[in-house]
């Protein structure tokens, strides 16, 4: 169950969707605003001061990332996007700009609170805690050591990184660009073949058949995501 | 005119300086031969001056051959008096053989110049006929008609087609190259000629006064264009021989245009065919495969809002996921259709990045996850393969595509197989399925748009999906192909050039060698 009374405010333009992710929404125990425009939208977060928006990027009046960008000019509350397939693009574009997730349309509702658990659960947390344990896999960030299966498993200091990078976010979709940013620095962030080569790496060493990874998961087109169980 | 005046009066200086020569060795002749061999060498000039200079300079040789021998040779000389009856014959049989030889032999030359005339005109058409036919473009055959008929007779030419848009025309080629848009009064005469199909301008009974000759390039019933000529002798007019000769040319162009428009023309009526061809199946497709997931879905959800009790749990969890599973299809279905549009409309491109091909398959089958449910799934995929060059989400619609197949076509609890490799170049995959193979005839024909299998219509499908992987493959630049035998079913296979390797690696101080070593893997060839 969700913290107790969650406030969630829904930016789009369609009702049906609107309805239905309202009962959805309140059904599971969560609070909820409807807006139906990115202005309508934005003064809502004023008001309504929500724990988490979901918008949705096709909106008439606004570019939903020019409505990220506003939002973040003061706000942190978590942002799950609701994209379509055709536009990758302006998924990531909305996850560079500051989104914390995504779901594309059409998504299932599991899916969706998955999502939403894991953004509230980010903004939750505030101290560093030093060990991190997915399934079977343990990260003892303070040691630089990760356990699998009981054994400790060696990763270079590139591999290390990038997962520290996504067990962090664990739950989270990390864009290729935000992960070579943060191993590589600004003059990579085009260079995703690097990526290729040491998540294939990581999962060989983590994973048990590399072609069904059950850790570090592709989002096509946009990045990875360590699954989290829960 | 005064350049025609000349070489006619050099022709007769020439004819006259003959007979002078003639005449100056007849008088150191005349100690050893009688004045009647001596007529017969005034027969030479004659002869020379037909075959060279024609029937005019023949004749006058002639004549001043006649002349000449009177007063000179035969006594009294230096008069032309003649003493006896004999010499007056003698006059009378040379002028007859003079003139006679003289004109038989102008015709011969004038045959022999007619001759080579019709060779060179047969030459230079033939050359255009064999020029024109390789080329496949108008704009191509214009500029080699103005060409040849520039080069053949010596002039500027240029050719003037009509813009149907703006009732004007414009010059579509000229020769020597030479920008210019036709002025008021060239429109004006190019406008007449290519109404009335008649030659006008310089040379002509219409508006002769005009520096050029205008000439149409006209079929029977039409006229296509106008050449304008102007010669590069301004006072020289178009003889009729060239005259015939252009229109020789003319007709030729005319005819490679036409058959040009109705290669165009039957290009169009097939391209139309083919489009309505595939709207019929696309609405017929549209109509089927979006109705039947619906009617699914309205049927399900129409019995649950209905329900009065009367199923028990695991009814309505059959409904519901009936509702799932239809939505999911119907889903698919939309994204295969839009890609279909986009793949025809030449709007898509692959954005390609480097993918790792096992990164892509691990995608796909969480995708598939429920869709694979009922078949055992064995991947084999070896542990240094090359990165490759690829838009990620179309390959992964790709191999999508295939799995749904290989799961709709074989059958249950059957064992699908995903295999990658690498070979000369190319990274291949293989999507291998136990079901029933496809025959030969029809292993070409699944990858057509629509195209369905004729063992397999019972089974619900689009033929939509086969044909995008063949388009999404193709704009990558691989190929894609099935071969099938009863021992193992189908093999769909498609393949990915692996051209080139991804730049250096940063340089990054690791514990091991490990990521080093992947990487010089990855740039093998």
């Amino acid at each position: 169950m969700p913290p107790e009374g969650a406030r969630i405010l829904v930016i789009d333009d369609e009702k049906q969707i609107l309805r239905m992710l309202k009962v959805a929404l309140e059904g599971n125990g969560y609070d909820v605003a409807e807006a139906a425009s990115g202005h309508d939208g934005l003064n809502q977060t004023a008001v309504f001061h929500p724990d988490l928006i979901i918008l949705d990027l096709g909106l008439p009046d606004m570019d939903g990332v020019e409505v990220i960008k506003r939002l973040r000019e003061w706000t942190r509350t978590p942002i799950i996007i609701l994209s379509v397939r055709e536009h990758e693009d302006d998924k990531i574009d909305a996850l560079d700009a500051g989104a914390d997730d995504y779901v594309t349309k059409p998504f299932s509702m599991g899916e969706l609170l998955a999502r939403l658990r894991v953004a509230l659960r980010h903004v939750a947390k505030t101290d560093d805690e030093p060990v991190l344990t997915f399934g079977e896999l343990t990260m003892d960030l303070a040691r630089r050591n990760v356990i699998l299966q009981g054994q400790e498993i060696k990763l270079t200091p590139t591999e290390y990184e990038i997962l520290k990078y996504l067990a962090l976010q664990a739950g989270r979709v990390v864009t290729h660009r935000q992960l070579l940013r943060a191993i590589w620095g600004p003059n990579y962030q085009e260079q995703t073949h690097y990526l290729r080569i040491y998540i294939g790496q990581l999962r060989h060493k983590i994973e048990t058949d590399p072609s069904q990874p059950t850790y570090i998961i592709t989002e096509p087109g946009v990045g990875y995501r360590l699954v989290t169980r829960d | 005119m005064a350049k025609y005046a000349r070489i006619f009066v050099q022709h007769y200086l020439w004819t006259f300086l003959a007979v002078t020569i003639v005449t100056v060795v007849g008088k150191i002749l005349t100690p050893f031969f009688n004045l009647t061999n001596i007529v017969l060498l005034y027969l030479l000039p004659v002869l020379i001056s037909a075959v060279r200079w024609g029937r005019g300079p023949s004749f006058f040789a002639a004549f001043l051959g006649v002349l000449a021998f009177d007063f000179l040779f035969v006594p009294p000389v230096f008069s032309f008096t003649v003493n006896e009856t004999r010499d007056l014959f003698v006059f009378a049989v040379y002028l007859i053989v003079a003139l006679v030889t003289g004109t038989m032999a102008t015709k011969l030359r004038n045959e022999l110049e007619k001759t080579r005339q019709r060779e060179e005109r047969t030459h230079a058409l033939y050359a255009l006929s064999q020029e024109i036919a390789a080329k496949t473009d108008l704009p191509q055959v214009l500029e080699t008609l103005v060409k040849t008929v520039s080069e053949t007779i010596r002039a500027h030419v240029s050719i003037l087609v009509s813009d149907p848009e703006d009732d004007i025309v414009r010059q579509a080629a000229s020769y020597p190259p030479q920008h210019s848009s036709p002025d008021g009064k060239e429109q004006a005469v190019a406008h007449w000629v290519l109404e009335h199909g008649l030659s006008a301008g310089k040379g002509t009974e219409i508006l002769r006064e005009a520096s050029e000759l205008i000439f149409p390039v006209k079929t029977e019933d039409k006229t296509l264009a106008v050449l304008t000529i102007k010669m590069n002798n301004e006072e020289e007019t178009v003889s009729l021989e060239q005259r015939q000769l252009i229109e020789a040319f003319a007709n030729l162009a005319a005819m490679a245009i036409i058959r040009m428009r109705l290669a165009k023309e039957a290009e169009q009526a097939k391209w139309l065919a083919e489009s309505e061809k595939l709207h019929r199946a696309l609405l017929n497709s549209v109509s089927h495969d979006m109705r039947t997931p619906l009617a699914a879905i309205t049927g399900a959800v129409t019995s649950l809002i209905s329900e009065k009790g009367v199923y028990n749990e695991a009814n309505k969890d059959i409904l519901l996921h009936t509702i799932k599973e239809e939505a999911h299809r119907m889903n698919r279905f939309i994204a295969n259709l839009l890609d279909m549009v986009r793949l025809e409309s030449g709007i898509l491109k692959p954005k390609t990045e480097w993918c790792d091909i096992q990164d892509i398959i691990g995608v796909v089958l969480r995708e598939t996850k429920e869709t694979l449910q009922k078949h055992a799934v064995r991947v084999n995929i070896p542990r240094e393969l090359p990165l490759v060059k690829a838009d990620f989400i179309l390959i992964e619609q790709v191999l999508i595509n295939l799995l749904e197949n290989a799961v709709k076509y074989s059958p249950r609890d059957s064992e699908i197989s995903i295999s990658a490799y690498y070979h000369d170049n190319k990274l291949l995959v293989t999507v291998a399925d136990p079901g029933p193979a496809i025959p030969l005839i029809e292993r070409y024909r699944v990858f057509d748009k629509f195209y369905r299998l004729h063992s397999s219509k019972h089974i619900s499908g689009t033929g939509l999906g086969l044909s995008i992987c063949k388009g999404i493959i193709e704009a990558h630049g691989g190929q894609i192909w099935v071969d099938s035998s009863p021992e193992y079913g189908n093999r769909f296979t498609f393949s990915l050039p692996v051209a080139e390797s991804p730049s250096e690696e940063p340089d990054i101080k690791e514990g091991e060698g490990n990521a080093t070593r992947r990487c010089t893997h990855t740039r093998y060839r």
